[in-house]
């Protein structure tokens, strides 16, 4: 392969042509960078695709390149896999192939392969040391080429006539498309410059090609000048001496020497082109490589000079002396755009080449279509800097994408007669100033909503608690403002389902976002300070005005689900954040949401949890303990909340998540300022569970079949008691287990202080905006919740109990402790009844002892044992049944298995025995005063009615305390 | 006083001396509380047909510092120095405290099976300090039945073994009956006592409140049936996935038998034979020593509630009757 360069490598040509294969790696760099430098000089002008000839060809000399280095090192499994590429890469090219014949390289590898394969083969020392590995690919690839040379066998024979000569045609054809590139590079189409130093460097020999390489992969992230001084670097080993003493130093001042350098060879390089097509044969290439090492030199007596000012090389984007106007614009920006997104292409200079196109367009004034357009393309390319859709953008970025939507608003605004959409085709595109409106293609909604999910990627790399996320934060306005401005224009000018966009945009800056300035309206303070009310002044209108006008618009112009459904969720979140209740549950009812969350995709249900969470938050601070309990729960008990928010991810197996499902999660990351203080949320879950499952547990102390009305809260209590030494609670759980202890003994005001005290205000309830209440309310719940513990705590003890001193030891009003102690017994959870004259609650003796509870749970279980004990006969009996059926039905479908079935049957009859065995427990029944009769199967089922009976039985002994009761209550 | 047991070839059991309960009253007193239990080992000799326990001595209690304590050690050291002073040496068994009457343990299992599979004579003696405390001694002694010995002996536990060696929860353990012989000093010292102690003491029997112990007893009762419903339906799955596999084996055996049928109308040899027990691996059967044991504990749990709700109802009764009468 380094004889395809060998011909383009000017100096050295003659002695390459017939050197070995290995030797001509200086030349081929020397060849290479002089493309290089064309490459670089003219890059600005032209950047357009190479063509597939020169792709397929490169690709075969790259693998023909390895497999020549693994043939060296005797490396055969690195040969063989390499070989099979080849064949695939050549498969690929066949096309090409077709058209412009076998390349002889390809020839020449194969022949050369089969060679020194064959040679191996009869090395019997060399192959016993190989190891095994190598001896099973090498016989493997002797096959395989064996077999695949058979198709090239003309080719192959004609090569080992006369190798000299096919190299030398080699040549020949290379010197004749380096013409032609030359050439097309002069007409300004086809194969550039830039395509061609992607292309040499690419094919280059080992060590140089693979430094150069490097530079040239790493150019995505390294910026221009680095690639330069890759570029610089190589360059300098190559020509030699003199350029050795710049290397050292050559970082700084690289950048500038290259631009001269470049420019100082331009010429050359026109001259080199000239005498290129001039000149035929070899000789030619001699003079030529003269020529160019002088003119290198020149050049970098230039760069020593000094650096000239990269200016300079800006207006050279268009020939001096070119009119420009709008197609001459267009074409430009197209030629950039078409090296969009193309592996190499260096985004940064795009960014900048781009904003030197507006600026001309500017200058010469060309007209505000033209630059709507080539605003949008600097935003599109401004996204595309980052080529991972991981990260995020850099600040300056960031700022530039902002600025330049701002100004494309502006635009917008100032000319209200251009027309922009998706769907403007890029011919009907009327760019020119005249009297029709301009029409550009291009939408500017996907732009601001991109921008607005690049903030909240900017959001999510940041660390919240840096003072950099406030920074970025402040951007926030901004943004808002942007998509403010959207609206307005696209509440003019854009289609409904634009509109909708936008809304939800808006909504989604709008939700969760806490409006104090209407809070304090409604609390009736003024804003104190006089900051404060300018800020109240420059605000809007109501937020709740704004969501409510919003997503009714989405809700009754909206087509796609998922619009309307993220409107909804953020409308209910608001809701619930500003503690109206109601109108967030029914709107939460009415949607409907509950059913088919599950069906949407995972932000979605982020969000659907988030305000799930918002909504329990908010029925608890409005006192609706098992509205909230009920809201929470789901996200609670799994003890993942944070993951279910979107608030961070759990520390878990790799085996669970791979890096990739890791990347996907942290993309849905809901930024910091965002969150939902899960400390908070827990503790309003456990309060919750607290108050409801502390009475729950008094009243069903002995029940056994008692259920956990919240597992985590019990969790809780549960790692409380296990503590070995108890101090005085510290964390947020702590506080709440040792208020539920108190709680359990009735014990209000331990509780009381307990849940609400100095660590917990600062940690949990002072983060409410109506504190205040919120505590008067937990006050309130814990001396109701407390009184009914205590009472089905104790009651046993009491024959009666005066409701005032309840009502003092509670500190209730006497009305309060009425209605529920009188709810208790309603409910039938007390046994007891109030005594009006003497305002006591008289309590009846009907709970059973201890003891009692003790055998009626017992009972309970064994009737559990007995059921067990059923269903293992019964799976005895229905097994025999199934035999016996399945048997008669095998019996006639198969008739040789006759002697087997009778066997069957001689099973079933030992089963029969086996039944008259259990007859046996049958007895043991008897004895227990079960009335049997013969049959077994009756016998069962009468026991099965005894076992109703004794069910009924003890329903009747409830009845029976029912039945007293309301005896009781009657007679009172 | 000495203890004789009877066992298999002994009849009774003789606990000569005093010494011996007091011993492992004693034991108890001073090491085990609440539910911990203490185990010692019982000394003595078989004479005619009676085991006579003359001596025992204590295991010592197992805390987690001495993990390394040898017991085997122990109890040679402290045969060899009871030898030294003429004591009676030969082990003949162990005895363990209980509580609540909760001994029926696959431990006591394994530990009496080792005890009588070396030495044929040995017996576990329960001593129950709780029923002791309320004025009656309560001392038994047990063997493990030959036919659970073969079982364990084979350890085969499986539903099929059982069933064959026909062992249920009543006979797992037989009951050897105690006699305390007391010297007659011992006797007259007792006697003299008697008259000694105040009437309360002597009236401990009739003690009327029951309360606490039944519903312990019935707490326990209450955990065991629980075992034995889990045990039932671990069961009843094995049952079920058995049954399920049968039906397919049989299932496949047709097939096959069909399918060389229609072979050999064809001309072509039959399909070899293959192991079935391959194909299908039947299901572990559970083992059903543990819900024997249970069923056995509960059946203690059982006689002991009996007894004394029996005793309590008595005490009722004759209260009753006083009460009547004082009135």
């Amino acid at each position: 392969m380094s004889r395809f360069f060998a011909t383009g490598s000017d100096s050295e040509s003659e002695e390459s042509s017939s050197a070995e294969e290995i030797t001509p790696k200086a030349t081929g760099t020397a060849f290479n960078k002089q493309n290089l430098l064309l490459s670089d000089d003219e890059e600005d002008t032209k950047r357009v695709v190479r063509s597939a000839k020169d792709k397929r060809f490169e690709e075969l000399t790259n693998l023909i390149k390895t497999i020549r280095n693994a043939m060296k090192i005797r490396d055969m499994a690195k040969c063989l896999e390499e070989f099979e590429q080849l064949c695939r890469a050549f498969l690929k090219s066949k096309a090409i192939v077709d058209k412009e014949g076998v390349p002889p390289f390809y020839i020449r590898l194969l022949a050369d392969l089969e060679d020194y394969l064959n040679q191996l083969w009869e090395d019997k020392e060399g192959k016993k040391k190989m190891n095994k590995n190598n001896a099973k690919a090498l016989s493997s690839l002797r096959q395989k080429i064996r077999k695949y040379n058979r198709d090239f066998e003309t080719e192959i024979a004609n090569y080992k006539e006369n190798p000299e000569q096919s190299a030398e045609e080699e040549e020949e054809k290379e010197e004749a498309e380096s013409g032609s590139y030359s050439e097309s590079e002069d007409d300004g189409e086809g194969v550039t410059a830039k395509s061609f130093m992607k292309k040499k460097p690419a094919a280059e020999p080992a060590p140089e090609a693979s430094k150069f390489l490097k530079g040239a992969a790493d150019d995505e992230s390294e910026s221009d000048d680095d690639d330069d001084d890759e570029i610089w670097g190589s360059d300098s080993t190559d020509s030699g001496s003199e350029s050795e003493d710049n290397e050292g130093n050559a970082a700084s001042l690289a950048l500038a020497f290259l631009k001269k350098a470049q420019d100082g060879d331009r010429q050359a390089d026109r001259k080199k082109e000239e005498r290129k097509r001039r000149s035929k044969r070899k000789e030619r290439a001699e003079e030529e490589a003269e020529e160019e090492g002088l003119e290198q030199e020149g050049g970098e007596w230039e760069k020593v000079k000094g650096g000239v000012p990269l200016v300079k090389e800006k207006p050279k984007m268009f020939a001096k002396g070119t009119e420009i106007n709008i197609p001459v614009v267009v074409k430009k920006l197209n030629e950039i755009l078409q090296a969009r997104g193309k592996k190499g292409t260096d985004r940064a200079a795009q960014i900048e080449l781009l904003h030197a196109l507006a600026a001309i367009s500017e200058e010469n004034n060309l007209g505000q279509g033209i630059m709507v357009k080539i605003k949008f393309n600097i935003i599109a390319s401004l996204y595309d800097y980052n080529p991972n859709l991981a990260t995020f953008m850099k600040p300056d970025m960031w700022k530039k994408c902002l600025d330049c939507i701002d100004e494309l608003l502006d635009i917008l605004f100032e000319n209200s007669n251009i027309f922009i959409g998706e769907n403007i085709a890029e011919d009907s595109e009327s760019l020119a100033v005249s009297d029709q409106p301009f029409r550009v293609r291009g939408c500017i909604l996907t732009l601001v909503e991109r921008m607005d999910e690049e903030f909240t990627k900017i959001m999510q790399n940041t660390d919240p608690h840096s003072q950099e996320y406030v920074d970025n934060l402040k951007d926030e306005g901004r943004v808002c403002n942007i998509i403010d401005r959207l609206l307005q224009y696209l509440e003019n000018k854009g289609s409904t389902e634009e509109v909708c966009r936008v809304y939800l945009r808006r909504i989604m800056h709008t939700y969760y976002k806490f409006d104090y300035k209407t809070h304090r309206r409604c609390m009736g303070i003024q804003g104190e300070s006089k900051s404060e009310q300018d800020q109240e002044e420059s605000e809007g209108e109501d937020s709740a005005i704004i969501m409510d006008r919003l997503c009714k618009f989405i809700y009754a112009k909206d087509r796609t689900d998922r619009i309307r459904t993220c409107a909804i969720l953020c409308h209910i979140y608001h809701h619930a954040l500003h503690s109206r209740w109601y109108q967030a549950r029914d709107l939460m009812l009415m949607s409907h949401l509950q059913d088919n969350i599950q069906h949407a995709d995972p932000p979605v249900q982020i969000l659907y949890n988030r305000t799930m969470v918002q909504l329990g938050i908010c029925a608890f601070r409005q006192g609706m303990i098992k509205d909230a309990h009920n809201a929470l729960l789901d996200i609670q008990s799994s003890g993942r909340a944070k993951e279910l928010l979107g608030q961070g991810l759990l520390m878990r197996n790799m085996q669970e998540r791979n890096a990739e499902q890791e990347k996907i999660e942290k993309r849905r990351q809901v930024p910091f300022h965002m969150h939902i203080n899960l400390e908070l949320l827990e503790c309003v879950y456990l309060v919750s569970a607290m108050l409801l499952e502390i009475p729950y547990m008094a009243a069903h102390e002995f029940d056994a079949r008692r259920r956990m009305i919240s597992k985590q809260f019990h969790h809780q209590l549960r790692v409380g008691e296990r503590q070995p030494l108890l101090g005085p609670p510290e964390s947020m759980r702590e506080h709440v287990v040792a208020a539920s202890k108190a709680m359990k003994m009735g014990d209000w005001r331990t509780c009381h202080s307990f849940i609400i005290n100095e660590k917990m205000n600062s940690k949990v309830w002072d983060l409410f905006p109506e504190a205040q209440r919120v505590r008067e309310m937990l006050v309130r719940k814990i001396q109701e919740e407390s009184l009914r513990t205590y009472l089905f705590t104790y009651s046993s003890v009491y024959d009666s109990i005066s409701m005032e001193t309840l009502a003092e030891m509670f500190q209730l009003e006497l009305p309060t402790v009425h209605s529920i102690i009188s709810k208790m017994i309603i409910n039938e959870e007390l046994m007891a009844s109030l005594d009006q004259p003497t305002q006591t609650v008289v309590m009846h003796r009907t709970e059973p002892t201890s003891l009692q509870n003790m055998a009626l749970q017992l009972a309970e279980k064994l009737g559990g044992l007995v059921e067990n004990n059923e269903r293992v006969f019964d799976l005895k009996q229905g097994v025999y049944g199934s035999y016996f059926n399945r048997d008669q039905k095998g019996g006639y479908q198969q008739k040789q298995g006759y002697q087997r079935d009778s066997d069957q049957r001689g099973g079933y009859q030992q089963r029969q025995g086996y039944q008259r065995d259990s007859d046996q427990r049958g007895g043991y029944q008897q004895r227990q005063g079960y009335q049997r009769d013969s049959d077994q199967r009756g016998g069962y089922q009468q026991r099965q009615g005894y076992q109703r009976d004794q069910k009924g039985g003890y329903q009747q002994k409830q009845g029976y305390r029912g039945g007293y009761r309301s005896q009781n209550q009657s007679s009172y | 006083m000495t203890v004789y047991l009877w066992t298999s070839h002994v009849k009774h059991i003789v606990l000569s001396r005093m010494q011996v309960v007091m011993k492992i009253i004693k034991h108890y007193q001073e090491e085990g509380q609440g539910s911990e239990v203490v185990q010692g080992v019982l000394l003595g000799l078989v004479v005619e047909d009676r085991l006579e326990i003359t001596n025992c001595f204590p295991f010592p209690q197992h805390t987690e510092d001495d993990a390394d304590f040898d017991e085997v050690q122990y109890q040679m050291e402290m045969m060899r120095s009871l030898r030294h002073v003429n004591i009676d040496h030969l082990h003949v068994g162990w005895y363990q405290s209980t509580f609540y009457g909760s001994f029926v343990s696959r431990a006591l299992l394994d530990s009496q099976f080792s005890y009588q599979h070396a030495i044929e004579e040995s017996v576990v003696l329960i001593y129950d300090p709780i029923k002791t405390a309320q004025g009656s001694l309560s001392l038994k002694a047990y063997r493990l039945t030959p036919k659970l010995m073969e079982i364990c002996k084979e350890k085969d536990f499986s539903t099929e073994g059982l069933k064959k060696a026909s062992v249920g929860y009543e006979n797992m353990f037989e009951e050897v009956p105690i006699v305390i012989r007391n010297s007659h000093l011992i006797n007259v010292l007792l006697w003299e006592l008697e008259d000694k102690s105040t009437v309360a003491d002597k009236h401990e029997l009739l003690n009327l409140s029951s309360g606490s112990h039944l519903e312990k007893c019935l707490q326990m009762l209450m955990d065991r049936v629980d075992e034995m419903s889990q045990d039932i339906v671990k069961y009843n799955n094995y049952s079920r996935s058995l049954s399920k596999q049968q039906q397919q084996k049989h299932q496949y055996v047709q097939r096959r038998q069909q399918e060389n049928a229609q072979r050999q109308s064809r001309g072509e040899p039959p399909l070899p034979e293959e192991d079935l027990t391959k194909l299908f691996k039947p299901p572990q059967a559970p083992p059903r020593m543990d819900s024997l044991l249970i069923a056995g504990q509960i059946n203690t749990y059982c006689q002991t509630v009996k007894e004394f709700t029996s005793q309590n109802l008595g005490k009722l009764f004759m209260a009753e009757a006083l009460q009547g009468q004082g009135s």
